[in-house]
């Protein structure tokens, strides 16, 4: 790559959002203010979420892999994302499905392991070969791909959204956020319809249900209130559907045992379940002369208890964000599920109002991540925002396995709690303290998402350290956790290991591996990297400059110049890490004066003062 | 913190949380993130302390509770589980009564009676908000009147506590609410 690929505003690299779903998956970009999905030669935007690992250690992805399906059904993972940031022991692993599972190890990790062709892979590393054929399509259509924002339903805990991020660290993407999937939807419909109101996007996917309630301002997309349910989806039609062919074939435990036989009467299903979309009744043939016929109403019968669960997550959301069905000025349809006639007939009584469906839903969400995309590392635009909640209560377990809630459900992120701890025996100097997500009152009960120690606390009669820990829930929904004792102001180290996921070293193990030669590879990939975030530093630093001169003390304009010189300059070179530290550099020399920008433009929010052009036009003169 | 400071609002119970919420949306625009993807670390760290900080602000000012909260707090007086005076007896008795009453509907499923509860203490909730308020006008900072305020806030949080089971029964019958 050369220095003027970076440089060159017509070959920048470009942003992307990808749509990483259960059953497809699709890549998407903006150009002049619209986004596109990005088709493969064969013109199809939906890349099948298949992933086939052949004997030789192939690998292949999406459509040529679902045909491999109903030969080698173990060896073809299917709907991948309904086992992210899960246990081994996790109740999605014993249902009807073709897989072989391996146990954990002790002192590995608690994620699901399948048996593949004589591998072991994660989910995480079966959703970076998603990822990366989804990467390659992006760069065939746009020569280079700079940042992606990649979509998790918004019900999804932090153990399902770390393993997306990790996905996308391992497929070489550098994730510029973590976007729920509902509110992109809202952003694609907001910013094609200029429309503002409260609305509902009710997002039915392949494994994943969401229920997103909204309000849309000038530009702001303000979530209120945000439902769910991580495990439901169109799969489990399918499996109810599946049901009622093995009972009506007289087919038992034997043929559920056969892989191949789960398979092909799992595809049957769906097949059923398309066709009755178009027509009242379907026979299918499950195997030669063997056929089994389902009406409509049978259908609607088999997925009408589905359809109550997602009422009950409607009904929640609706009331914690204070408003009735009545209230709202539109229901957004989002996911293939969506289309089933039995769902749109019931979110149309739900709400009383007819769902909009005019966005294909299933390209929607990767149209609107595309669009934050291009608004994080794109063109700017800072007329629109968007304001994301926390799904679930993030709560502590205290004395009798209870759970103490430092921060309820639908909370605005960034977001952070602080609690503070102290010791219960004399000489005490470490602490455990068990974080877990979800709104039972028993530890037990809720999502456990990690468990640390504090250490080095400095011995003293029991009572008297004061550990104040520090909560903090970023944008992408993900936690991270400091602490601090505050009699000696000592910082504590937290290892955080997480209850279902890997740790850094195992991503950053899996991303070595991955790689053809290893540690050059992973330095070409930093080099890369590095290279692009100082081109987009020194283009935000020159920016501000001329935007708010005024705001320069004497000398910074010199000191940033200087920066800048020195980083374009290392920019050009081959090592990563002079790259990185003069970044560095190039932020210290601009902090004061990033902090009075930032400053003042707190007391105009405040004042209520928009910075209007003609007033910041005249100061820039002045000077 | 001060969360009326960080949001430029005067230090009172009784708010205009319309024009409050403008300026944490004005405030998020500025301070948000998404805005400081482009901007080295230690910018980037900067905005997402003050964007955390705008956030709890908001959620302490626009929640009648922790609002009273951190009124009291700013005053220098103690508020929480072991700083608060004993509620009163008759308000512990009638609670209990409640929850008694409560948990039978739960015991029926009948959803219908437990929505009857809900509007019932709503409307206590409503009523001790515009007590507090009211009261929170007359003692402007008066250190001997706050205080006599805290039982008003204990008792806000006991029908608040009621709601919150009430609502999380409704969920558990799947009742429209």
């Amino acid at each position: 790559m050369t220095l003027l690929d970076i440089f060159d505003p017509k070959a920048a690299p470009k942003p992307i959002g990808i749509d990483l779903g259960t059953t497809h998956s699709l890549v998407a970009y903006v150009e002049d203010d619209r986004p596109y999905a990005i088709s493969d030669c064969d013109s199809v935007t939906l890349l099948p979420s298949v992933v086939a690992y052949g004997p030789n250690g192939s690998v292949t992805v999406g459509t040529l892999a679902k045909a491999q399906a109903a030969e080698h059904p173990r060896e073809t993972i299917v709907s991948v994302k309904r086992f992210m940031g899960r246990g081994a022991d996790d109740p999605e692993t014993a249902r009807l499905g073709p897989y072989a599972f391996v146990p954990a190890k002790p002192g590995e990790a608690n994620v699901v392991r399948f048996d593949v062709a004589g591998r072991v892979v994660t989910p995480v590393e079966v959703s970076a070969e998603i990822l990366k054929t989804l990467k390659r399509l992006a760069e065939d259509e746009l020569r280079a791909v700079g940042g992606a924002v990649i979509t998790v339903p918004a019900y999804f805990d932090d153990a399902q959204r770390q393993a997306t991020k990790d996905a996308g660290r391992l497929a070489g993407l550098e994730v510029l956020r973590l976007l729920n999937e509902p509110t992109a939807a809202a952003l694609a419909y907001g910013l094609d319809k200029k429309q503002n109101g409260t609305f509902a996007v009710y997002d039915l996917g392949g494994g994943t249900f969401d229920i997103t309630i909204l309000l849309l301002d000038d530009g702001v997309f303000q979530v209120k209130s945000t439902g769910g349910d991580s495990a439901l989806g169109g799969d489990d039609m399918d499996r109810a559907i599946a049901e009622v062919i093995f009972t009506r074939l007289g087919w038992g435990a034997k043929e559920k045992e056969d892989p191949r036989v789960v398979r092909l009467v799992l595809d049957r299903a769906r097949a059923i379940k398309h066709g009755l979309t178009e027509s009242p009744t379907v026979e299918a043939e499950i195997v030669p002369g063997k056929s089994v016929t389902l009406t409509r109403a049978e259908l609607d019968g088999l997925i009408a208890p589905l359809l109550d669960r997602t009422g009950v997550a409607c009904r929640r959301a609706l009331k914690d964000a204070e408003l009735t069905a009545a209230g709202l000025d539109g229901v957004i349809l989002v996911g293939g599920s969506t289309r089933v006639l039995a769902v749109r007939a019931y979110v149309k009584a739900l709400f009383g109002k007819e769902p909009l469906a005019d966005i294909d839903p299933d390209q929607v969400v990767a149209l609107g991540a595309a669009l934050q995309a291009n608004l994080l590392a794109g063109e700017a635009r800072d007329d629109i925002l968007l304001l994301d909640v926390t799904p679930l209560s993030l709560g502590i377990e205290v004395g009798g396995g209870v759970v103490d809630k430092i921060l309820p459900r639908n909370t605005t992120t960034p977001t952070g709690a602080r609690a503070t701890y102290t010791t219960q025996e004399d000489q005490q100097t470490g602490f455990e303290i068990h974080v877990v997500q979800g709104e039972r009152e028993l530890a037990a009960d809720c999502r456990s998402l990690a468990r640390f120690t504090l250490k080095g606390i400095p011995p003293m009669p029991a009572g008297m350290a004061k550990l104040e820990v520090t909560f903090r829930v970023d944008a992408d929904g993900l936690l991270t956790v400091h602490a601090r004792e505050e009699t000696t102001g000592l910082e504590q180290t937290v290892s955080v290991k997480p209850s279902y996921g890997l740790d850094d070293e195992a991503v950053e193990r899996m991303l070595l591996d991955a790689l053809d030669h290893g540690e050059s590879d992973l330095r070409a990939r930093r080099l890369a990297e590095n290279r692009v975030e100082a081109g987009r530093i020194i283009q935000a630093t020159e920016k501000a400059v001329l935007a708010d001169p005024e705001l320069l003390a004497e000398g910074d304009r010199e000191g940033i110049r200087a920066a800048i010189q020195a980083l374009h300059a290392a920019s050009q070179g081959e090592d990563p890490a002079r790259i990185h530290l003069l970044i560095e550099e190039l932020d210290a020399s601009s902090k004061g004066f990033a902090t009075r920008r930032m400053n003042r433009a707190i007391a105009r929010a405040i004042e209520g003062r928009k910075v209007d052009d003609v007033a910041g036009g005249l100061a820039a003169e002045g000077h | 913190m001060d969360p009326f400071a960080t949001l430029g609002l005067e230090r009172t119970y009784r708010l205009d949380l319309r024009a409050a919420e403008k300026t944490h949306r004005e405030l998020s625009r500025t301070l948000h993130p998404d805005r400081y993807v482009g901007s080295g670390a230690s910018e980037r760290r900067e905005a997402l302390e003050k964007a955390v900080l705008v956030n709890e602000a908001w959620r302490i000012v626009r929640d009648p509770i922790r609002r009273a909260e951190a009124l009291f707090t700013l005053a220098g007086i103690q508020v929480g589980d072991t700083h608060e005076p004993k509620p009163a007896t008759s308000l512990l008795m009638d609670m209990m009564e409640q929850r008694e009453t409560l948990g039978e509907a739960r015991g029926k499923r009948d959803g219908k009676a437990v929505e009857k509860l809900v509007l019932e203490m709503s409307a206590r909730k409503t009523a001790i908000e515009g007590e507090l308020a009211a009261a929170f006008d007359v003692a402007r900072g008066d250190q001997g009147k706050l205080t006599l305020l805290v039982a008003k806030l204990g008792e806000l949080r006991y029908y608040r506590r009621f709601l919150e089971e009430a609502s999380a029964i409704l969920d558990d019958l799947g009742t429209p609410s």
